[in-house]
């Protein structure tokens, strides 16, 4: 197989100096010229998986090697593309400030083609192998994450089939958990769990009812109402599921043996103490418990059961708030109450691919958050963003579309976007003053909303604001997500939005 | 008149070019190229226009390309000019400087006219 050549952008202001360098490397090596920071930063953004090395000049016009630095700093770029600076400078400030931004290496005019030759072939070497361990790396974690998820759907199925039951019981449940743990976290800190314990609790959640096989058929599937001593076994469910797992010979103090034990064995306590099978009371019921006790008094509301029919969302949550189901930690109630709009969504866009991979994204995520030893992977940033992307903009294949990146500032419209509102498909910094009329309404309006009203939020951003559209003045909703660089509570930065706009009539 | 000769006769060393940039072909194509780069034209301008900034990012580029093609006086007098203008405003000396490239940028401009 042929191997393919790196690809180098040169950025000098000029000619002659990018000649001279593509003319030294053009043999072994795919050259891109840039004639100012910002083209540089257009291809960059455009090329960012593509880009070897980036050979940049200090002094230019229109944004200088500095301010390129920083941005690649800003964006992540720089942990993946190496930078070799060349310049004439030698001003020790600059040169120390180009350090400290993160270039490579540093090389100064006129500069011998034979040093230059053999430092970039280095660098790209070493960033080369480094890259591809750590894509090795997150690519056996995803395999394994996504070959252990499975294997706990299996079996969560295998009981979940006794009970003449589809398995989205066990999914519901997965999804109300974690949700729930998220909104947790958002509102307090009293219990002692972290964003990576929110994985395995979820995952831990799926093996809730597994003591149900050792539960008779008779019983089990008993339409009607049971008998108290039927009602008796049926309680045994937890301390037999509880018996099973001690008696597994490995992970005793592994995470989610420890969740799955404490959920198996009390996702049937009340926060008042009058649930079974120990009489727990409070917070004498492990959190994850108390957490999964009412995600399955949820689902269990509103799914039909051999012994029931199904009750509306609305109904649901009724009951809950009354206690008609038992006693819950009126904060879980706060949770669920604030969730509620979303868990009806999420429930029924429910996806079992998306699922699968669920495990990964939060090891993947917690793994280049890593405060010691970040794994800093563009490729898998980028997949995590996609898929944010796509999960978006499947349901709305034909519509008024738009994608815009904060640094450097691009507007990218879909096809019909472009031609219904009269702006062109791509708007980047410079082509701004070529914008007029009405068509400039637009773009000001649609920039002053994404650059001006930034909302702390992870899901789905709605807002009302009037347009041109196919130049009639016409009141318009613009729905967007917003993709945060860094964690959204702690110093979160804005990197860029998808989103959609539909005209109301 | 041959790529040696030309270099001696600014004073300058061929052979240092050459062992940076190996190729005779080379160095005459960018010679040839340095007669239609800009900075110079774009240094007197920035001077008649009193913009201390662009002069400075004239004289730096030409500092940068003068090097490269192994023009050392001209690399040479465009650092001191460079230095000059760093600050971001003329000084009392900066046309002094400026004059002493214009000198250096035509004797070379006026070599590479002769080059066969």
């Amino acid at each position: 197989m042929d191997e393919k050549r790196p690809l180098i952008l040169i950025v000098d202001d000029v000619a002659l100096n990018r000649t001279l360098l593509s003319d030294v490397l053009r043999d072994k090596y795919d050259i891109l010229e840039a004639k100012n920071g910002n083209e540089a930063l257009l291809f960059l953004r455009e090329k960012t998986y593509e880009i070897s090395l980036v050979l940049l000049d200090i002094v230019m016009p229109e944004k200088d090697g500095m301010e390129v630095l920083s941005i690649m700093n800003k964006n992540g770029w720089i942990k993946e593309i190496p930078v070799i600076m060349i310049s004439v400078e030698n001003s020790h400030s600059l040169i120390e400030g180009a350090y400290s931004l993160g270039v490579t290496d540093f090389i100064e005019r006129p500069f011998d083609e034979m040093v230059l030759m053999n430092r970039v072939t280095n660098t790209i070497r070493l960033y080369t192998k480094q890259k591809k361990l750590s894509d090795l790396v997150l690519s056996q974690i995803y395999e394994k994450t996504r070959n252990n998820s499975m294997m706990v759907t299996m079996l969560s199925h295998i009981v979940e089939f006794r009970n003449g039951e589809s398995g989205l019981h066990i999914l519901h449940i997965n999804t109300i958990t974690e949700m729930l743990l998220r909104e947790l976290l958002h509102r307090s800190d009293k219990y002692k769990i972290n964003r990576d314990d929110i994985g395995i609790i979820s995952t831990a959640s799926s093996m809730h009812d597994i003591g149900k096989i050792t539960i008779p058929d008779s019983i089990l599937n008993k339409p009607g109402k049971l008998t108290p001593e039927e009602f008796n076994i049926m309680k045994g469910h937890t301390i037999n599921c509880a018996q099973m797992l001690n008696a597994v010979p490995l992970g005793k103090k592994e995470p989610l043996m420890k969740y799955a034990y404490e959920i198996c064995r009390w996702h049937h306590e009340r926060f008042d103490g009058r649930g079974y099978p120990d009489g727990l009371k409070g917070d004498e019921i492990p959190i994850a418990a108390q957490i999964v006790s009412i995600a399955d008094v949820y689902d269990a509301l509103t799914s039909e059961r051999c012994y029931k029919k199904a009750y509306t969302h609305e109904k649901a949550l009724e009951m809950i708030n009354n206690k008609e189901c038992g006693v819950f930690n009126p904060l879980l109630i706060e949770c669920l109450n604030a969730i509620a709009d979303k868990l009806v969504h999420s429930l029924q866009t429910f996806n079992w691919d998306r699922q699968a991979d669920k495990d990964f994204f939060y090891i993947a995520d917690s793994m280049m958050k890593d405060k010691n030893h970040p794994i800093y992977n563009q490729t898998f940033q980028q997949f995590i963003n996609e898929r944010k992307k796509s999960n978006f903009f499947e349901s709305m294949l034909d519509g008024i579309l738009f994608e815009y990146t904060y640094t450097p500032s691009i507007m990218k419209f879909s096809p019909t976007a472009a031609k219904k509102l009269g702006l062109p498909k791509t708007i980047t910094e410079d082509d701004k003053a070529q914008i007029s009329g009405i068509r400039n309404d637009n773009w000001e309006k649609i920039k002053n909303l994404l650059q001006n009203h930034p909302v702390l939020e992870d899901g789905p951003i709605l807002t009302r604001i009037h347009l041109s559209i196919d130049g009639k003045d016409v009141p318009c909703q613009v729905s967007y997500i917003q993709i945060w660089k860094g964690n959204i509570k702690n110093n979160p930065t804005l990197s860029s939005v998808y989103g959609h706009i539909d005209v109301l009539k | 008149m041959t790529l040696f000769e030309f270099y001696s006769s600014l004073g300058e060393s061929f052979d240092d070019v050459l062992s940076r940039l190996r190729l005779e072909s080379r160095i005459a194509k960018y010679l040839g190229l340095f007669l239609n780069d800009p900075s110079f034209d774009e240094l007197k301008n920035a001077f008649d226009n009193n913009d201390a900034k662009t002069a400075f990012r004239a004289a730096h580029t030409l500092k940068g390309v003068a090097a490269n093609l192994g023009l050392s006086k001209l690399a040479s007098s465009s650092s001191d000019l460079t230095e000059n203008l760093r600050p971001g405003s003329f000084t009392a000396k900066s046309q002094d400087l400026l004059e002493q490239v214009e000198l250096d940028y035509i004797a070379a401009i006026a070599g590479i006219k002769q080059l066969s």
